[in-house]
């Protein structure tokens, strides 16, 4: 991996494109599909009271006892639990410093499109950064019912069924609502379904799941999403290139393991900021440089997450079949 | 070049991590303590990193000073040196042992020319004959070129030692904190003691709130979510730490099925790893000590682990870092630009 370049970008580390023709159309810039937020709470935090955003959750009371006897003696009184969930507000930026003669010489308006990067860049932090608490903050399960002989083993549908049992079973709720059936040849309805996101790098593994449901069989496409893969038993897969992965560790054979958060409602929280949302920012060369040679493109964003509901977010570890 | 930041510690003898957030193009250190002094082993008093073009992992640039005199030397050293991180680092380069005890603690060896520093964390894989902690985190001590001790893995009833076993050093933290643990022990006690195959300082704390998943091949399953009718299914409550490795939870397991790692020989079927993960806190007052627990705001929050890009100092006598008192300032410097720039 090679290190990002820091420092002004001039016409040394960007020449500009001529004397070649540059084409009308700039070609696509490369972009990985946002899945970490899907389901994420979205709560608020409020300005000039500190970093620290709290949470809190009632825990539901205790179902033993309770029969009145006719005695006259009162039920105990049972005292309420309350569990304070913390996330700390932190801030990301990233800027580019555009030299005069970049924008003189370029063929195309850089401050425009480097605008659109940095705007991207925005989007794609903020996807990371919730792939992280993810894979930090959750337990998997090792996936044991393929057979490609690692531990874990390539994804199978008994470690789906066993997620959606530990689910099922801590009271957690779906987040997506069942697509009924059609009339339509080859197409299956989907239950209401728990929310998965994966690795592109196990989308062969996936097509081979017992039951899998491609997305092209949902009985209904309007409102999917691209980013979504398929369907199987009480979950909907959601693929991204920079989904969570440690090269090297499995057993026996050091292959890459690949983290799959699987959840329902409310497992976990993306806090924004109030009074500082994401921000797109210019600096003239008058301010950012003595002779008015530099000028400078910023982004900024706040951001705290945190995992909600430990019961209602599980997952599994798995390898690539061989 | 501008200097963009600049600071000074007392070395611990431990590695260091310096946060940049702006990045460096040149990065430098002065042991102000070894450069007032002479030792009969001349030491490092200057060490210097340049981000252009990179270094190797561990390098520097190693300014010493020659045995028992102030006369100095310059030298490119490859072990010991500095480590720049621009993001969250990948598991390092792999070294192969001969063997893992099954005893408590178990202690890995057999290894040749570890770099690896006491607290560091490792995974572990390829772990013949005990391949129920393939793929398992753990912190290391006791360590040496050819081995380190596993505190937080108490092996001594396990069927068999391991005859082979792939170290890879990971960062000592994932990248958001509190985060699930692996899960190596848990007592059948009033309050139960759980203990962790990393440590657990920085992590959990008396008064934290945790959700335990113990796969059926460990045993003590009723620790897990909704295993007990009618009760609240509320997440347990850390009641004290006992040390690096080991803590204590609200929860009487003497009636529970003991825990255990199932035996290696179900592996790769056996269901891995029983795991525990933060859920929150619970605030309390003690009138009698006066004081309230679940109210730690240093290790509450869910946060970033750590900031990037970072330096890390190796510490040693040839190394940036230092010895154990030794005072050590650094300075991180920035070009505007970089002229051996290579962006493509």
């Amino acid at each position: 991996m090679s290190l990002s370049t820091t420092g002004i970008t001039n016409i040394n580390n960007m020449a500009p494109e001529l004397p070649l023709q540059f084409s009308e159309d700039l070609l696509s810039t490369p972009m990985f599909n946002l899945i970490h937020s899907f389901g994420a709470d979205l709560h608020y935090a409020e300005a000039h009271i500190g970093r620290t955003t709290r949470m809190s959750r009632y825990e539901r009371l205790s179902t033993n006892g309770g029969q009145l006897d006719g005695s006259g003696i009162d039920p105990s009184p049972e005292v309420v639990v309350r569990t304070d969930v913390d996330a700390d507000m932190e801030i990301f930026a990233k800027t580019v410093v555009i030299n005069e003669q970049v924008n003189l010489y370029e063929n195309d308006k850089v401050l425009t499109k480097f605008t659109a990067l940095l705007g991207q860049w925005l989007r794609e932090k903020e996807d990371l950064l919730m792939r992280d608490l993810l894979s930090s903050s959750v337990s998997y399960l090792n996936a044991v019912g393929g057979v490609n002989g690692q531990q874990p083993s390539e994804i199978s549908r008994n470690d789906i069924n066993n997620i959606e049992r530990i689910l099922l079973g801590n009271d957690a709720r779906t987040m997506l609502e069942v697509i009924e059936a059609d009339l339509k040849f080859a197409t299956s309805p989907t239950r209401d379904a728990f929310i998965a996101l994966a690795s592109t790098d196990i989308t062969p593994d996936l097509q081979n799941v017992q039951g899998v449901l491609l997305k092209n069989a949902y009985p209904h496409q309007e409102g999917l999403r691209p980013e979504e893969y398929c369907s199987v038993s009480r979950f909907r897969f959601f693929v991204s290139s920079k989904a969570a992965k440690i090269p090297g560790i499995s057993q026996p054979s050091g292959q890459t393991v690949y983290t799959i958060p699987m959840y329902g409602l409310e497992s976990f929280a993306k806090v924004d900021q109030n009074n500082y949302s994401a921000i797109l920012g210019y600096r003239p060369p008058f301010v950012v440089s003595s002779v008015e040679q530099n000028s400078q493109l910023y982004a900024k964003f706040a951001i705290a997450r945190a995992i909600t509901n430990q019961n209602w977010i599980s997952g599994l570890n798995v390898t690539q079949r061989l | 070049m501008t200097l963009l930041v600049q600071g000074s510690f007392k070395s611990t003898g431990v590695a260091v991590n310096i946060p940049i957030p702006a990045s460096a193009d040149y990065f430098v250190t002065f042991n102000q303590t070894q450069a007032a002094t002479t030792q009969a082993t001349g030491r490092g008093i200057k060490f210097e990193w340049f981000a252009n073009p990179s270094m190797a992992t561990n390098a520097a640039y190693e300014t010493f000073k020659t045995n028992s005199t102030n006369a100095l030397n310059y030298n490119l050293v490859t072990t010991g040196g500095f480590n720049y991180y621009a993001g969250y680092p990948q598991p390092e380069a792999p070294f192969t042992g001969t063997a893992i005890t099954a005893a408590s603690p178990a202690v890995a060896s057999g290894f040749t020319g570890l770099p690896y520093n006491n607290g560091d964390r490792v995974v572990l894989y390829n772990t013949t004959g005990m391949e129920i902690i393939g793929g398992m985190q753990f912190s290391v001590s006791s360590v040496s070129t050819t081995g380190f001790t596993l505190l937080g893995l108490p092996a001594a009833g396990f069927a068999s030692a391991a005859t082979n076993v792939i170290a890879r050093r990971i960062s000592p933290f994932n990248q958001v904190l509190p985060e699930f643990m692996y899960v190596t022990a848990i007592s059948q006690a009033a309050q139960a003691q759980v203990t962790t195959s990393t440590i657990n300082t920085n992590v959990i704390y008396v008064g934290q709130k945790l959700v335990f998943q113990i796969p059926t091949s460990f045993g003590m399953t009723q620790l897990n979510s909704n295993s007990q009718p009618g009760t609240q299914d509320i997440p347990y409550v850390v009641t004290s730490i006992i040390d690096a490795y080991n803590f204590t939870i609200n929860v009487n397991t003497t009636g529970f099925t003991p825990f255990a790692f199932p035996a290696s020989t179900l592996s790769p079927t056996a269901p891995l790893f029983a795991t525990v993960a933060p859920a929150g806190s619970s605030t309390q007052y003690d009138p009698i000590a006066q004081t309230f627990t679940g109210y730690n705001f240093n290790l509450q929050p869910f946060r970033s682990a750590q900031e990037f890009p970072l330096m890390n100092l190796q510490a040693g006598a040839q190394s940036p870092a230092g010895s154990n008192n030794d005072i050590i300032v650094w300075q991180a410097w920035k070009a505007p630009v970089s002229q051996y720039a290579s962006n493509a």
